[in-house]
Order: structure tokens, then C-alpha cells, then sequence
């Protein structure tokens, strides 16, 4: 209990007073200067306005559903919308992902050997392709066991857990358009993050059942990993949302299509930090203290053998999925990419009532889709296989004074932003954007708004940074290196001095 | 926690340490190392090391051999480093018997020794990388390492227990690709190293992981009696090739890389010097190469050394390793003891683990370079 | 500490470009390894992988491996001649040699010769250190460049003259 406290009081007598009130005293100037300026600044903008254009008209998305096919079979229409159909999807698509999720472990399987000189898995089938099913066929085989000691029905239940947290939020992800997806709810993205952070408690539980001390570590660390990155990438994502006015998922991609700019370019900050984020929530290298091979064996899922271990590993990689698909969602324009409908036009012409149109279209927004996810995933992998893993405390460091304070300052000043480019008779100043029905419009200029507001908000948040990492905020390698060494030097002699005692 | 408890709030703030059982079966403690860790949170407060797992007597069962039977065993106590095993056992052999080694067996043994010794490092840069997580670098480095052992292969005819030397030179000369060999690895060699080091050496999560961990000033790693480039990192010039020369050392010009602050980072940098100080050497021996014999005329069929006793050390690639060798004047020796370079840095663990966290642990076990089979002999 | 905190370096800090330099070295290998052809064990290639059963490595000449007894080609005898300096010389015992004395003639006087009757060679604990190669007086016991012993059961890893002459039947995996 000393030494702890003792820490912390050392590093509160550490940071100056300035240092935190600064930063208050800044905000209250920006918002005094507006509060003061509102009304002259309004004439100002309303002068030099210039008339935005007229928006461009909504893109074209089919309106035809297999729901009218089903309907043809004699089923009722609400049956069909709200059981058949979705039924139909969801077996789809737990096939599809299973199958992916397979195939994922193929693929990390194959980029690592790319990345390492070697060949990965080349045995069984043509070039190692039926690989996956083998690995099955022998984690079905292998036996069950249950670790004596261990809470049984937790131990047996742990699994289950994660791996519904993980397949049940596949309903909502928007793989494609208008039938792509099973559902699409007002709540999408909030639930989404919801259900996202239960699949912990599979990971908690499983370690904590398995009566293991390195099991245990594993959880604890995956517990304290999983709340503090859960908030960085929760604020990280408000950025895009103010652009997107929705939470709904497929909302969300058609406010970019509309606005003809995925949200990346608007807010690449808070893009880096919901990937960083990302990566830490599915423990993921550089992140993957839970399960940290080197130090704590396998971590939560030490004691697990056969199938059991098997849905840990398919829970994981269908995070990944989720969460790339959360990041191609709201970063990234989801299923939409420039010149789709144009090109879906010559195959299938331009009425999107026809059923050849829906189908078409449906098809080529999910192929859009899952190239953005296998991008973003094998980034990830990339990642993975070539950078260190962080330490506990570094990881914590990271989420606390690195990407929340950046990710708030990001939220303050596109808020801000937004406002003073609003229209005046919406409530803003200098009118570069406008809220219309279908969506937002940014114009070039916007554009070039948002951009110069970006490069303010990184400047801010790297000034931000700077005094709230006074230690860790350096360049200088060597500097560092001596004030390191000095400091575990005073520890060693306190940690002698309490072994004399 | 209960009512009659004094004082509650105090006891609930109390220290809980909790024993952790690392090893042997553990992944990142590089062979059969057993480590006891006393852990409050993750903070190690205390540690222990448990060996003998490995023990196999080798000091014992040389007392038994004749002198040409036991280079075999010294194969087997640095395994990943057998040449430079072999090495200080034949020298100290042939000191004892005054033998002169011919200059092209000489120079030959330097060659394969350094090569050893950048295999060696190889080594230990991919375990060390892997404990810390970079597990791309493990496969780069074995590549290499592969290519060196290719060499040795062709020379010698084994891969890692090599039995490479014999009392008084060689069994066979070089092979005859064996120069053109270990120059297309020289010219490849140092180009592998620069990738190495921009994969790790300003990388901002191999800095954190390694600076300012495990500080040894170097009075401490001077009193725990270190050697090799876990003393030289802490700043101490220490080396025998230059301390106490052997072989054909004091003829190479080549640099001993020092440490400053003493901390992992440190060790991993002097490590990365002195792969590209070895590949100066090896350079340097090849461009010089004599012509000659392998193999000293005086030798005779049956080892017996006149009675006496000799010390000798080297530097090998984990620190000074030393045999002391008793003859009596009969053909096996009446005692053998080896200073082995990785039981005395093994020593410094708990130093530099205490106070640290448990993944740092890893980090350290990784950064003393050692192998179990010459911990517990 | 202040002289090298030039914008510059602070950029290079804030732009992750010390990861991404590594991860540049990552990427060009795997983008090597999709278009290069390939070839095994290549050190300057992307992919160093040579896949053995299928691609037999090279063994160079001097390997020490499976254990052989030459016979003089000439006569089909054994060139053994019972001396036992390969088992007197084994640190580990492997080898037991043992011997009969057969009488022949040679011209009018009746000699004795040590002959060489059974040979064990127990590879199960021979750690393949050729003393016993370089100590052969007649070049007899080799060993030879074989390398793959694995057997099914430990008893087939002692081996008796017959298999030391003949060598044993090593199962070659194609694919």
C-alpha cells in the first residue's frame, strides 16, 4: 500500500499546477472569444458568404427485396419481412463468417510466412487450403477436459459467452445495401459497443474458473484492457457521429455516400485512435497482454483444450471482423464506393425497382465491403507480426494520457468546428456546410475547413500531449535512457533499503 | 475483513503477495530455468532461481575420459555456442602439453569461433525479441543463422554439437568452398543486421520495453563477477580477447563496444556492435589466411599431458568461460571444473528483476543470454 | 535534452514513423514473397523455406550420420579387424565389439587372427562426434551422409553388423 501511494503522490507533486489549468484557461478564452464576437462574426460570414449550390440529389438505392420473392411462395408479407427473411440472412451469414473466420486464421496464418521468409502451411491440399479443416476436424477430436479445481460450469460456460457476444453482433453490421444487411436499428452503433463489451466477461470468467494464477493474470489484465480502451474508442467514434446525425449503422454509410467524403478525411484522428483502440480491444499485437504467449503462456485460456478453446479462438477472430467492420463503417464509407452506382448501371440498367438491379447492386456494395474488411484486417495482421508487445503499465499509460486526452480534445474542437461552419440560419457563423434533409453537404470549401481544422486539432492535441507526458514525452533517446536509468537506480536503493529492514 | 478485525481499512490495504511458479515449463525461460517469483500485482518483490534441471555431471564424467573424449561434452554445456566450448577446452589442453598449433589452424579456429559467436547472438536476438513480442525478428535471425551453421556443416560435418576442434588443430582442413562461403555470408550478413535494427532499435515499443529496465551500475555487475556484453554494457572494458589474449587475437584489429547506462536496451545494443566487431574479424582472418598445416606434428596418439595444472579462459559469446584442468600425467584428467559464463550472470536476475514488473521478467531472462546446459553442467 | 527536440523530431514521433519504418521492412518481404519465384533455401530470396520431404537437403560430404561398416571391395570381407579402438575411444559406450580367433595358413606356419564375429552400435545414445570415424585404423566404420534414423521402435535403434553393412531402409517421402 506505501509504495503505491507513495508513487502516485510522487507524480502529483510532479506535474505543475499549470499544467492542468492551463489548459482549462484556454478553452474558457476560445468560448469567452465566441460568446463576445457571436453577433459581429455572423454579420461578418453572412457578407462574405457565398451561396452554397444545391445539393446534389440522393444516390440511387434499390428498392426491390426478396421479400416480394418470398411473398410469392405464399408466405404473408409480415412473416416473410420479419421471420423468413432475416432467418435466411443470419444462416447465410453465420456460414459466411464461420467459414471467414476459418479462412482468417489461414490467411493470418499465410501473411505471417509471407512477412517471415517461409511458405505457412502447404500440406494439406493445394497450396495448405484445406489447413483450416483439418484444424478442426482435430480440435473436435481432441478431449474436454476440465482442470481439477476448476468451477466447473463457469469453466464450461466461459466460451459460450464470448462467442455469442461476438456472432450475436452480426446481425447489425452493414455488409451490404438495402438486403446485405439483416438489420439495421436507431441504436446500431451504441448497441453494437454494447454487446461488444460483454464478450469480456467470457475472457473474465474463463479465467477466473480455470483456478490458474497465470489464467487469472490473464483476465485481470484483459479486464483493465478492455474498460480503459473501451472509452477512447467510444469518444474516438463521437468525432465521425457528428458528421453522420445517426447512430444507425446503415445510416451512417449513406450520410457518407451523400456527402461524397468518407469520414476518415474529416476526422483521421479519431480514425488512428479507434484503430489503436481496436487493436487493443480484440488483443491484438502490439496488445495482446491477455493472452501474452511469452509471459503468462496463453493467458485466460490456459487451461482450455479441444473445441472449447477452438470458440476463444473463433470469438477473437470474429471480433476482429466486427471491429474492422466497424471501422470501414464509420471511417471508411462502409459498403459505398465512388463510381459503384455507375458501374452497376451498365450491367444492370438504372431502374432500381428491377429485381437484376437489386441483386447486382447488393452484391457488388457487399463485395465492396469485404475488400475495405480484408484491408483493414490484414493491416492489423501486419501489425502484428511485426512490432513488440507493450507492457501492462504502458498499455494503460497509452489509453489514459494518451488517446483519451487527444480523442476529447478531437470531440471539443470538431464540435466547435461544426458550429462555426454551420449555416447562420441554422445556428452556425460562416455557413460552409448545411444540414439538409438526406444529409450533411460539404462543399470544397468545408472540406478544406474540416482539413485546416484537423491539422489544429492535431497541433493542439500533440501540445496536449506534450504537457501531460512530461517523462514519457521525449525524442531524445539518450536523455531518456539516463533519466530511466537514474530512476531505477532510487528504486533499487529503496527496494534494498526495505529488503535490510 | 471481518469485524474484529483492529483496523479494517488497514486491512484490506494489506500487501497480498502471491507465488508464482514460472517455469520449467514455460515458454520464455530458455530451456529448464525454474523461477520463482513472490508477485504483489505484477510487481515482482522477490524472485528465486531453481536449476539443476539440466544437470548432467558433464565435471564428473570428464574424469572418467580420456582428453580427446571430452571435447564432445563441452559441445554440449553453451550448445548454441559449442565452437567456442570446444575451443577453450582444446587451448587449455594443448597449453598443458605445450603444443603449437599451426598459424592456418589458428586462424581457422578464430574464423569459426566468430562465426559461433555471431550464431550465438543470432540467437539470442530472436528469443529476446520473441519473449518481448516481435516474432518476425526470431525467423530473420534463424535465416541467418542457418546460412553460418551451413558453413560449419561443410566444414565439419555437424551442425550444432560440432566437435569442430581437435588437440593440436583440426581433423580435416577447410573445405574448398569454405572461404567463398563465408564471404558471400559477409557481404549479405551486415545489410540483415541494418534490417534488424530498423525493425527494433528506434522502435518506440522496443524502447519502452527495454530502457531503463534491469539498470546494473557497473560496481554491481563487477561484485556479482560478470562478464561478456552483460558487463561491458554497464561500462565496464572488459574483454579476454583483449584482457588476456588467445589464439591469434592480438593480430585482428577490431573494437570492444561498451555500454553506458547498463540497462537492457544497453545489452541489446553492445550485442548488435559486436556481431558487426565479428564479422571484422572473420574479414580480417580470411584476407590473412596462412597456408600450412591443420594439425601440430607433435601430437601423439595418446593424450598424456605431463602432470600440472592449467587455468584457461576465453571470451565466449555469454561472457569469460574458463576451464581449470588438473593432469596427474595419466590419460584422463584427475580434475576438471568449468567457470561457466551463464550460472555467474544468472546470478544477477534477481538484481535486475526486483521491482520491476513480471513481463519485464521475460524481458531480462532474455537480455542475460543464457543456456541451461552450462548453468547446470 | 532540448537540442534534439527540433520540430522535426517531434513530428517524426507524432506520425508513428519509427513503427513504420519497421513496418515497411514487413511489407516488402511479403510483397517480395508474392511475386518472387521461388527458390529453397535461398538466403537472398523472400522465401528461405526449403520443404524437405519434398526438396532433399544438400548434405555435405563430411556429415557425420548413420554409422556404416565398409567391406574391402575387392574381397567382400569386412575391413574390421576387431581392433576395438572405436569402442575403447566412444565417450558414451556405444559400440561393443567382439572378436574370434580363427587359425589359417599362411605358407607352412599356422597363424592366428583376430576376426571380427558381432558389432553393435547402439545409435540411440551416439551423439554422432566421429571420434570413432577418425579413429579407425582401416577405414572401416564410416558415417555416413544418411541422416533421417527414425525408427518406430527403440530396439531398432541398436544396430548389429548385418545392418551396419547393409545400412538400413530408409522410408524416402516424396511428396
Amino acid at each position: 500500500m506505501n509504495r503505491a501511494w507513495g508513487n502516485f503522490a510522487q507524480r502529483r507533486k510532479g506535474a505543475t499546477v499549470s499544467s492542468i489549468v492551463r489548459p482549462g484557461l484556454v478553452s474558457f478564452a476560445v468560448s469567452l472569444f465566441l460568446c463576445v464576437f457571436d453577433a459581429p462574426l455572423r454579420e461578418v460570414a453572412a457578407q462574405t458568404q457565398t451561396q452554397a449550390p444545391p445539393p446534389p440529389p440522393s444516390p440511387v438505392v434499390p428498392t426491390w427485396s426478396p421479400v416480394e420473392l418470398i411473398e410469392s411462395l405464399g408466405v404473408s408479407h409480415g412473416f416473410a419481412e420479419y421471420v423468413v427473411l432475416p432467418a435466411i440472412q443470419f444462416a447465410v451469414l453465420l456460414a459466411a463468417i464461420l467459414t471467414a473466420v476459418a479462412y482468417l486464421v489461414y490467411l493470418e496464418r499465410k501473411v505471417a510466412a509471407f512477412i517471415q521468409a517461409r511458405l505457412g502451411p502447404m500440406r494439406v491440399g493445394p497450396v495448405g487450403l484445406l489447413q483450416p479443416l483439418a484444424d478442426g476436424l482435430k480440435l473436435l477430436a481432441k478431449e474436454d477436459l476440465v482442470p481439477q479445481g476448476a468451477d466447473r460450469l463457469v469453466f464450461l460456460f466461459a466460451p459460450v459467452i464470448a462467442i455469442t457476444a461476438a456472432l450475436g453482433l452480426l446481425v447489425l453490421v452493414p455488409f451490404g445495401a438495402a438486403w446485405g444487411t439483416v438489420t439495421d436499428i436507431n441504436i446500431g452503433l451504441l448497441f453494437l459497443l454494447a454487446v461488444a463489451s460483454v464478450g469480456v466477461f467470457g475472457i473474465v470468467l474463463a479465467g477466473w474458473a480455470s483456478n490458474s494464477k497465470y489464467a487469472l493474470m490473464g483476465a485481470m489484465r484483459s479486464s483493465a484492457q478492455l474498460v480503459s480502451y473501451e472509452v477512447a474508442v467510444g469518444m474516438a467514434l463521437i468525432g465521425p457521429l457528428l458528421f453522420a446525425r445517426s447512430l444507425s449503422m446503415q445510416e451512417i454509410v449513406e450520410a457518407q455516400r451523400f456527402t461524397g467524403l468518407w469520414f476518415v478525411v474529416l476526422q483521421p484522428l479519431a480514425f488512428a485512435i479507434y484503430f489503436i483502440g481496436s487493436l487493443a480491444e480484440t488483443n491484438r499485437a502490439p496488445f495482446d497482454l491477455p493472452e501474452a504467449e511469452s509471459e503468462l503462456v496463453a493467458g485466460f485460456h490456459v487451461e482450455y483444450s479441444g473445441f472449447r478453446w477452438a470458440i476463444f479462438f473463433m470469438a477473437e477472430y470474429t471480433n476482429i471482423i466486427i471491429t474492422s467492420a466497424i471501422a470501414v463503417t464509420v471511417f471508411l464509407g462502409g459498403w459505398s464506393f465512388p463510381g459503384l452506382e455507375t458501374a452497376v448501371s451498365w450491367i444492370a440498367g438504372t431502374d432500381p425497382s428491377t429485381p437484376l438491379y437489386s441483386v447486382v447492386f447488393t452484391l457488388a456494395t457487399l463485395g465492396v465491403f469485404t475488400v475495405k474488411v480484408a484491408l483493414l484486417i490484414y493491416v492489423v495482421m501486419w501489425i502484428r507480426w511485426t512490432l513488440p508487445r507493450y507492457r501492462y503499465d504502458q498499455l494503460m499509460d497509452l489509453g489514459w494520457k494518451w488517446l483519451i486526452p487527444v480523442s476529447l480534445a478531437n470531440i471539443l474542437i470538431t464540435a466547435l468546428a461544426f458550429l462555426l461552419a454551420m449555416r447562420p440560419d441554422q445556428g452556425g457563423v460562416f455557413g460552409l456546410l448545411e444540414v439538409t434533409k438526406n444529409g450533411l453537404w460539404i462543399g470544397w470549401t468545408g472540406t478544406a475547413w474540416f482539413i485546416a481544422v484537423n491539422i489544429a486539432t492535431f497541433t493542439v492535441a500533440a501540445w496536449l500531449l506534450k504537457k501531460l507526458n512530461r517523462t514519457s514525452w521525449t525524442t531524445d533517446i539518450d536523455a531518456l535512457r539516463r533519466a530511466e536509468a537514474q530512476k531505477r537506480a532510487g528504486r533499487l536503493a529503496t527496494a534494498t533499503e526495505r529488503g535490510a529492514r | 475483513m471481518s469485524s474484529d478485525a483492529p483496523n479494517a481499512s488497514e486491512h484490506v490495504f494489506e500487501h497480498t503477495e502471491m507465488l508464482l511458479n514460472m517455469g520449467p515449463q514455460h515458454p520464455s525461460t530458455h530451456g529448464v530455468l525454474r523461477v520463482l517469483l513472490k508477485l504483489d500485482g505484477e510487481t515482482v518483490v522477490d524472485l528465486d532461481c531453481d536449476i539443476g534441471y539440466l544437470h548432467r555431471g558433464v565435471e564428473k564424467i570428464c574424469e572418467h575420459d580420456t582428453y580427446p573424449m571430452i571435447t564432445p561434452y563441452f559441445d554440449r554445456l553453451d550448445y548454441v555456442a559449442a565452437i567456442n566450448g570446444d575451443l577453450v577446452y582444446v587451448e587449455a589442453v594443448e597449453r598443458l602439453m605445450g603444443v603449437e598449433v599451426p598459424r592456418k589452424a589458428q586462424y581457422l579456429r578464430v574464423i569459426l569461433a566468430e562465426l559461433q559467436r555471431i550464431t550465438s547472438h543470432l540467437l539470442w536476438l530472436a528469443t529476446h525479441a520473441l519473449d518481448i513480442g516481435a516474432a518476425t525478428i526470431f525467423l530473420y535471425t534463424f535465416r541467418e543463422r542457418e546460412e553460418i551453421l551451413k558453413i560449419i556443416e561443410n566444414f565439419i560435418g555437424a551442425r550444432l554439437t560440432t566437435h569442430a576442434f581437435r588437440i593440436g588443430g583440426f581433423e580435416w582442413d577447410a573445405n574448398p568452398e569454405f572461404e567463398r562461403d563465408v564471404r558471400a555470408f559477409l557481404d549479405m550478413f551486415p545489410g540483415r543486421i541494418d534490417e534488424y535494427e530498423t525493425i527494433l532499435s528506434e522502435n518506440r515499443i522496443w524502447l519502452a520495453r527495454t530502457v531503463g529496465i534491469g539498470v546494473l551500475s557497473a560496481e554491481n555487475a563487477i561484485d556479482i563477477g560478470l562478464t561478456g556484453p552483460v558487463l561491458r554494457a554497464s561500462g565496464v572494458k572488459y574483454d579476454v580477447r583483449r584482457a588476456a589474449p588467445y589464439s591469434t587475437y592480438p593480430e585482428f584489429d577490431f573494437e570492444i563496444p561498451i555500454g553506458e547506462t547498463g540497462d537492457t536496451y544497453d545489452r541489446y545494443l553492445v550485442r548488435m556492435q559486436e556481431m558487426r566487431q565479428s564479422i571484422r574479424i572473420v574479414q580480417q582472418a580470411l584476407d590473412g589466411l596462412p597456408e600450412g598445416d591443420v594439425m601440430a606434428a607433435r601430437v601423439p596418439r595418446v593424450i598424456k599431458p605431463p602432470a600440472g595444472e592449467v587455468f584457461h579462459t576465453n571470451e565466449s559469446p555469454k561472457g569469460e568461460i574458463g576451464v581449470y584442468l588438473v593432469s596427474d600425467g595419466t590419460n584422463t584428467p584427475y580434475r576438471l571444473r568449468v567457470r561457466p559464463p551463464c550460472f555467474v550472470n544468472l546470478q544477477a536476475l534477481k538484481q535486475l528483476a526486483i521491482g520491476h514488473l513480471m513481463a519485464d521478467v521475460v524481458a531480462l531472462i532474455g537480455t542475460v543470454d543464457i543456456v541451461l546446459g552450462e548453468v547446470d553442467r | 535534452m532540448s537540442e534534439r527536440r527540433s520540430i522535426g523530431s517531434i513530428l517524426r514521433r507524432l506520425f508513428l514513423v519509427d513503427l513504420i519504418k519497421g513496418l515497411a521492412v514487413t511489407l516488402r518481404y511479403s510483397a517480395r514473397a508474392l511475386v518472387e519465384p521461388r527458390d529453397g533455401a535461398n538466403p537472398l530470396q523472400s522465401i528461405y523455406t526449403a520443404q524437405y520431404p519434398k526438396e532433399r537437403p544438400n548434405i555435405p560430404e563430411r556429415w557425420r550420420g548413420a554409422p556404416k561398416l565398409n567391406n574391402d571391395p575387392r574381397t567382400g570381407e569386412s575391413l574390421c579387424t576387431a581392433c576395438n579402438v572405436c569402442a575403447l575411444v566412444c565417450p558414451v559406450d556405444v559400440i561393443q565389439v567382439s572378436h574370434a580367433s580363427r587359425e589359417f595358413r599362411d605358407g607352412e606356419k599356422v597363424k592366428k587372427k583376430k576376426v571380427l564375429t558381432t558389432f553393435v552400435f547402439d545409435t540411440s545414445r551416439c551423439m554422432f562426434c566421429g571420434l570413432c570415424q577418425d579413429n579407425c585404423p582401416t577405414l572401416c566404420l564410416e558415417l555416413t551422409q544418411e541422416f533421417e534414423l527414425a525408427v518406430d521402435s527403440r530396439a531398432g535403434l541398436v544396430w548389429d553388423r548385418e545392418m551396419l553393412e547393409k545400412g538400413i531402409n530408409v522410408v524416402t517421402y516424396k511428396k
